[in-house]
């Protein structure tokens, strides 16, 4: 099947790992608009959370979509590590890194596990519990200092993975023109920080 | 002009053949003209060992000019030294300090198994040319020479990635063992030209084909090759390979 040789190359690979990394990054974006009501009021954020659960059938669609393009994401990235450090083979006696940004894209294999277990638990905690009741399970959730700061830790590991995980998106659609790439350079902290500042406010609102 | 000159520690990977497992050797040369290159450097070591009754070390070049591709080895972790656009045969020992010690060590990559000490086997790299790198010429007379306007443009571009000396320097410094910066390279130089067109679609899959059954690694776009590329070639190179290989596969 074409669309299957297309995907066992190592540009459809490339591929893959970009479009669901695009959807993943939508979906944080509508994640943090809804987030973003927490900043009005708790009760506000509540009546969102009811609103986004009376229609069951969106919600259900949304979040089996959601969970295969999370496991391609991990699955693509799990198989690409693997692969490469085959490919590499033998190790050098002296390792140097000459490129830009390189702390974040040699270790985004262990952000990117490190994301994993933290939507584990989120997920686990907050939404699979009780949605009537969301306001109060976060509430009771930002009460303990030791949730914050791993939630907060969370937060700096998906910036770091987004440092190197939007730059390379693009790069693998092909977006590399000289008349972007100053854009492109600057959006490269810009939307990482954005994402940090929004979510690390959230548990930091409940600290005062 | 003064010329100085350098006392240095070599660590160089010494390999008997494709089987023997390898091990680092240790050197000391004395009195290393800071003129010289680094493989007149590596002259000088072999003719030493050569007297001494050793094996000399065995490494690749051929033009000694930068531009055939052939010599290449990792110097303190960088592939041909610390000069940026720089082949290690133009590297010039004036870059280096007294007493240095200098690690030496094979261009690596399970692509490219090594033959003998930094001596390493490259020759994956021309079947991925054999898969693509050419284009239809039409029997008959002499086509004019301007019969087919190019944008000066287009022209530095397709330069730009012609380029690549395909001396491996990509391969040997990506974390993934990618050759995706000299594929790249080679697919963008033709397909910029009108001269590439009539193959372009073939020539992306078949090249990016050869490219994963030769045993690279997946590109993830880590940009180390672009650092150490001899000939500055840039990674927008990528990044039109990934454009012809979706359109050649999916349009």
């Amino acid at each position: 099947m074409w669309f299957i040789q297309f995907f066992k190359s190592s540009i459809g690979k490339k591929w893959l790992m970009a479009g669901t990394g695009c959807c993943l990054l939508l979906f944080l974006c509508s994640h943090a608009a809804g987030n973003a009501t927490l900043f009005y009021s708790l009760a506000l954020f509540q009546s969102y959370a009811d609103q986004l659960h009376s229609h069951p059938l969106i919600v259900s669609i949304f979040s089996t979509g959601l969970l295969v393009i999370f496991i391609l994401h991990i699955i693509t990235g799990v198989l690409l590590t693997l692969q490469n450090r085959k490919a590499r083979g033998h190790d050098y006696k002296v390792k140097k890194r000459s490129s830009p940004n390189s702390t974040a894209s040699s270790t985004m294999i262990y952000s990117g596990l490190f994301i994993l277990f933290f939507v584990l638990i989120h997920t686990y905690v907050v939404s699979f519990g009780d949605h009537s009741q969301i306001s109060l399970t976060i509430s009771y959730l930002f009460s303990s200092f030791y949730v914050i700061v791993f939630y907060i830790t969370a937060f700096v590991v998906l910036a770091i993975h987004l440092s190197h995980g939007f730059w390379s998106m693009l790069q693998t659609f092909g977006v590399n023109h000289p008349r972007y790439n100053t854009m492109i350079r600057s959006l490269t902290y810009i939307v990482p920080a954005f994402f940090l500042l929004l979510f690390t406010a959230i548990p930091l609102l409940f600290l005062f | 002009m003064t010329t100085t000159s350098i006392n240095l520690k070599l660590e160089i990977w010494r390999q008997k053949d494709s089987k023997a497992t390898g091990n680092f050797e240790t050197y000391i040369l004395t009195n290393i003209s800071t003129d010289m290159s680094f493989l007149e450097m590596l002259d000088v070591l072999n003719e030493q060992l050569t007297r001494e009754g050793q094996d000399p070390v065995a490494f690749d070049h051929d033009c000694r000019e930068g531009i055939c591709g052939m010599c290449g080895a990792v110097v303190n972790g960088i592939a041909h030294g610390p000069e940026p656009e720089t082949t290690l045969c133009q590297l010039h020992m004036r870059h280096f300090k007294e007493g240095e010690t200098l690690v030496i060590e094979p261009f690596r990559s399970r692509a490219f198994p090594i033959h003998k000490d930094l001596v390493t086997d490259r020759s994956a790299l021309d079947r991925i040319i054999q898969a693509g790198g050419y284009v239809s010429v039409n029997t008959g007379g002499m086509p004019d020479g301007n019969a087919t306007p190019i944008p000066s443009a287009t022209a530095e571009l397709a330069m730009d990635a012609a380029a690549c000396i395909g001396c491996g320097a990509c391969i040997a410094s990506c974390p993934n063992g990618a050759a995706m910066l000299f594929t790249g390279a080679k697919i963008s130089q033709l397909s910029l030209l009108p001269q590439g067109h009539p193959e372009r679609k073939e020539r992306a899959r078949s090249m990016v084909a050869t490219m994963d059954k030769e045993g690279f690694g997946n590109c993830t776009n880590e940009r180390e090759c672009e650092a150490v590329c001899p000939k500055g070639i840039s990674i927008s190179n990528i990044a039109r390979m990934n454009r012809e290989f979706v359109k050649a596969s999916l349009l």
